[in-house]
């Protein structure tokens, strides 16, 4: 019994130093731009693009604020972001769940297109999907960019969460069936409450890539007044001026909002099961 | 689950209100004013922004009746939208854009509206030099509006110089004196970051207009001669000459062409050949300590050529608001706003009228370069087709880093089959 | 049997009820831009006039294109890459990290920092640490004595594409983890206790019990790896443009060059169908051998 505690340390305390170690080299680059954040261009023009912050100044921060004008840019971001998310998670669980719990014809071939969707380089369907925007009236308009975030993301969520509902145990279904409940009782009563781990992880996935969309809103809107945040980094870069500590002070501020999400969204993923506990 | 029916609640709520709320579409036209003409600028960069923002403000106190929608896209990017804007139903009404072939090319095909009556009605046939009017005109009718416009020189720091006792090279000689004087006292002559490859091609642009000529290079640029001819391989065995000496940082590739400037502030390089807005990136400490001087002679038998490359305006050809365009239109390219960007940008204006006693030294010295020279090229990547420029752009960083005759001859040949290709449609 | 019972027992509609909406909306917004984008394979077109109908030219080009086959082998670098070392290090951490460890939120959230910077923020910081002279991998060879190994790391062609892809993995060990987190939720943990007890060790209980349970979310792993593999674009396009001469190029780089640069979207067309193509076979060979090993 002894012995088998002692190896338990061991073990506890190598996977720590292992996680601090890759820790430390993974978190590398974000350190570096944080010190780059607090630097000046003229600095790092002096001194090099590495070297430790003289002084900890937070004008870049304050530059990146208000010449990239994120407080407008911001909610743009939002507008578009929250309801490309709801939407495209709450159509892909539909159409997971088709996939997943019901076996008839064409099953196959529907879920061959949710993935085969994904096969193609977006960029090449951006004057395509620009040309349908403009048919169907919203050009330059925030619907231009829900739609396609809602549609382009549904094959990818349809796709883990159908996976993820193939582990649920068919059993469960059954039973709720015989109770006498119907289809939709079933999906939302019984599979929502247990896929929410594989949701979560999905719509903080999702989150990131919506928020951090840029090529989409430069196709599809012409108006600076609807362009999400990633716009305003863009223009951070500048044409003649090169302002190193502004964009990465710029990028971080604009990182804020998805890291927040990762932490609310984390204790879904992680609650389940507690594996090594040794309860 | 209580909790997450609360924030599905909430989220619900936003869907349906933000879009709402926020009006959903853009083109909710201020009642007050009657008409509006739409128009996207890329002056990403904090100072030109501010102008444009302020000449804008400027035509709607004079022009109340109509509202500017105006939208600044971070310049890179702002190339990439344009085929959306011009194919667009309702396209922006006035864009920024680069003379010469790289609006010729939306010319041809029928997507710049022609602005003669503009030109006639605001006197810009006389009050623009002859040069400016031809690079506008397509067949006699003209399709753009250039407002300003930039030098190429070789930088430099005169202290450094002064240092070693170097002073400004005329002539290649002096030149290859220069650099071997750097070389013997561990600086490299020249900087430079190639990671963006367009730094390079201004290389390439003054070794064969001053090796061959202007004329020869701009034939090149339009695809009229080969790649494969002996001149072409005389620019590169000039160049490789110049790489082999060492008379170039190691490893230009792994730099943007700002991260290159600090060789330059801490002494380890020597020279930057560069367009005039390497002023707004040099850090402080040696802003003072900047000059510079024309691309030295190597034949003084041929005619100089220099590049200047030159921006401005054009109208959708399908704009919604052609009249308030061309309003616009006319105020950017009057003698106040040129003006007004002059001395606020330091940006060089093209309307004949705007008085000189305003520039600075520096200025003047740029202006008596490009007036004094023979020729005037834009830059390689907009003298000639986009495609062409990116095959020649990687052609330069292959060459930089394989320069024997072999190679020479192997890389002038590939290309010349490019531009068969490219120039034959 | 279990068959014709559910048969029985539900609607045939029911599933197409479901399907409807979110099927309708993929159609059309993906799938039919998909389909037009297969069509403008077959045409000359520049993005702004009308596309005119040449053929196959198009593909007759690319298969004389020698970028075109830099390009493809260095996708397949990428998937060779992207199939293994990502997978590994975001199974390993999903491992680690899901038992309640202090800290254990911490480290993920840190994991996952990588997606969450901005590309051009990360392409800008990477270039700096790959920089020649001041980055900090020369200087750590050069504290080891190991100076001869410095590189322009990512303007020397024999490793800029490894260089890219670093950074790559870099970011996607993040995304690998928060999807094998998710799947061990579906993971019995009284299957695994059972295991423990009848003697089996940590490491025999991972592969027996813990890893066939996950092989669904494996098989989304691997999926999607491939697809990104394929699909790779904006690292290539904020580090190197495809640079130096071509040599970090990838297919999906390739056709952005062509079709927004070069305003050759036909010519992007064709190889972004090929890009399709190669992914189409992948996958299902892949799924083959799943399924086969399944049965």
């Amino acid at each position: 019994m002894q012995s088998v505690r002692t190896n338990r340390h061991i073990s506890k305390i190598l996977i720590y130093v292992l996680l601090i170690l890759g820790v430390v080299i993974w978190m590398i680059p974000f350190i570096t731009s944080i010190m780059t954040s607090f630097r000046s261009n003229d600095e790092i023009m002096t001194y090099g693009f590495l070297s430790l912050p003289k002084t900890l100044k937070f004008d870049s921060f304050v530059a990146a604020w208000q010449r990239g004008n994120l407080k407008q840019y911001l909610p743009n971001s939002f507008i578009i972001t929250v309801p490309s998310l709801v939407l495209t998670l709450f159509l892909s669980t539909l159409s997971a769940f088709a996939l997943a719990k019901y076996k008839f014809k064409g099953r196959n071939v529907i879920l061959g297109i949710f993935v085969g969707g994904m096969m193609l380089p977006f960029q090449i369907l951006l004057l395509p999907v620009f040309r349908l925007t403009e048919a169907f009236g919203i050009y330059d308009s925030y619907w231009a960019l829900i739609g396609i975030h809602t549609a382009f993301q549904l094959g990818f969520c349809t796709f883990v969460l159908r996976n993820y509902m193939v582990t649920i145990p068919d059993s469960v279904s059954e039973a709720a069936r015989i109770d006498g409940c119907n289809d939709f009782t079933i999906y939302s009563k019984i599979i929502m409450p247990l896929v929410i781990p594989a949701m979560a992880a999905v719509a903080t996935l999702e989150f990131t890539w919506i928020f951090n969309d840029y090529i989409w809103a430069l196709i599809l809107l012409r108006s600076e007044k609807l362009m999400p945040v990633t716009a305003g980094l863009a223009k951070l870069q500048g044409q003649y001026v090169m302002d190193w500590t502004v964009i990465t002070a710029g990028a971080l501020l604009a990182a804020i909002p998805t890291i927040i999400i990762f932490v609310a969204l984390q204790r879904y993923f992680i609650q389940g099961l507690t594996m090594g506990s040794n309860k | 689950m209580k909790r997450l029916g609360l924030v599905l609640m909430v989220v619900v709520f936003m869907i349906t209100a933000f879009p709402v709320f926020s009006g959903g579409q853009a083109e909710t036209v201020v009642e007050s004013k009657q008409t509006m003409v739409i128009y996207n600028s890329m002056n990403g960069d904090p100072e030109p922004r501010r102008v444009d923002e302020a000449l804008v403000a400027e035509f709607e106190t004079e022009n109340s009746d109509i509202e500017v929608v105006h939208s600044i896209i971070a310049h890179e990017d702002f190339k990439t939208a344009i085929r959306a804007y011009l194919t667009a139903s309702t396209p922006p009404d006035v864009l920024t854009w680069f003379a010469g072939n790289r609006a010729r090319f939306f010319i041809d095909k029928g997507l710049i509206m022609d602005i003669s009556d503009v030109w006639e009605s605001e006197g810009w046939n006389d009050s623009y030099a002859k040069g400016w009017q031809a690079m506008s005109s397509v067949d006699g009718k003209q399709y753009f509006l250039p407002t300003s416009w930039y030098w190429w020189a070789v930088y430099y720091r005169p202290s450094v110089f002064e240092k070693y006792g170097l002073t400004e090279p005329q002539t290649w000689d002096e030149l290859m004196n220069v650099c071997e004087t750097l070389v013997d006292n561990g600086i490299a002559p020249f900087t430079i970051g190639t990671k963006y490859r367009w730094t390079a091609a201004a290389w390439f642009d003054y070794l064969n207009m001053r090796i061959n000529g202007p004329e020869f290079h701009i034939n090149l640029m339009l695809g009229k001669e080969s790649y494969a001819d002996d001149r072409v391989k005389d620019v590169f065995e000039k160049w490789g000459m110049m790489i082999e000496k060492g008379y170039f940082i190691e490893n230009p590739a792994a730099y943007s062409w700002a991260e290159a400037i600090p060789f330059m502030a801490d002494e380890s390089a020597g020279m930057y050949l560069m367009g005039d807005f390497i002023r707004d990136s040099v850090p402080a400490t040696i802003s003072d300590d900047i000059d510079f001087f024309r691309f030295p002679i190597i034949d003084a038998s041929i005619p100089v050529g220099e590049d200047a490359p030159t921006d401005g305006y054009f109208i959708a050809a399908n704009s919604q608001n052609p009249e308030e365009a061309k309003k616009l239109l006319a105020k950017f390219g009057s003698k106040a706003a040129q003006e007004f960007n002059a001395s606020e940008l330091g940006r060089l204006p093209t309307n004949g009228d705007v008085d000189t006693s305003m520039f600075n030294a520096s200025q003047q010295k740029g202006i008596d370069m490009i007036n004094s020279s023979d020729f005037v090229a834009q830059f390689y990547d907009r003298d000639t087709t986009p495609e062409m420029a990116d095959e020649g752009m990687n052609a330069f960083m292959e060459f930089w880093d394989n320069h024997s005759a072999a190679d020479i001859d192997r890389i002038c040949g590939r290309l010349e089959e490019v531009r068969q290709e490219v120039f034959a449609q | 049997m279990g068959k014709t019972k559910k048969a029985k027992l539900y609607n045939p509609w029911a599933p197409w009820l479901f399907l409807a909406v979110p099927l309708l909306i993929y159609l059309v917004w993906v799938i039919g831009p998909m389909l037009y984008t297969f069509f403008l394979s077959l045409t000359k077109w520049d993005g702004l006039s009308a596309p005119s109908f040449i053929g196959i030219k198009n593909y007759r080009k690319l298969f004389d294109d020698p970028v075109f086959f830099i390009s493809l082998k260095n996708n397949f670098v990428w998937i060779a890459f992207f199939i293994t070392i990502p997978v590994i290090l975001g199974l390993a951490l999903a491992m680690a990290l899901n038992r309640d460890i202090r800290g254990s939120k911490i480290f993920k959230a840190l994991f996952y920092s990588p997606m969450v910077l901005s590309l051009v923020v990360c392409g800008l910081i990477w270039s700096w640490l790959y920089n020649p002279t001041q980055g900090l991998f020369n200087a750590v060879l050069e504290a080891v004595g190991l100076e001869h190994m410095a590189q322009g790391w990512l303007s020397d062609p024999t490793y800029a594409l490894g260089s890219v892809i670093t950074v790559a993995i870099w970011r996607q060990v993040g995304y690998v983890m928060i999807l094998y987190l998710a799947g061990l939720q579906s993971v019995d943990p009284f299957l695994v206790e059972a295991s423990l007890i009848d003697g089996a060790n940590k490491w025999q209980s991972f592969v027996h019990v813990i890893l066939p349970q996950l092989r669904p979310m494996t098989v989304v792993v691997v999926v999607i790896s491939i697809i990104d593999s394929l699909r790779a674009f904006d690292l290539v396009s904020v580090m190197t443009r495809g640079g130096p001469y071509n040599r970090t190029s990838v297919l999906a780089n390739f056709m952005y060059i062509e079709s927004f640069n070069n305003y050759k979207m036909g010519y992007g067309a064709a190889i972004s169908v090929i890009l399709f193509m190669i992914s189409l076979i992948f996958i299902i060979f892949y799924l083959r051998v799943v399924m086969q090993e399944e049965n």
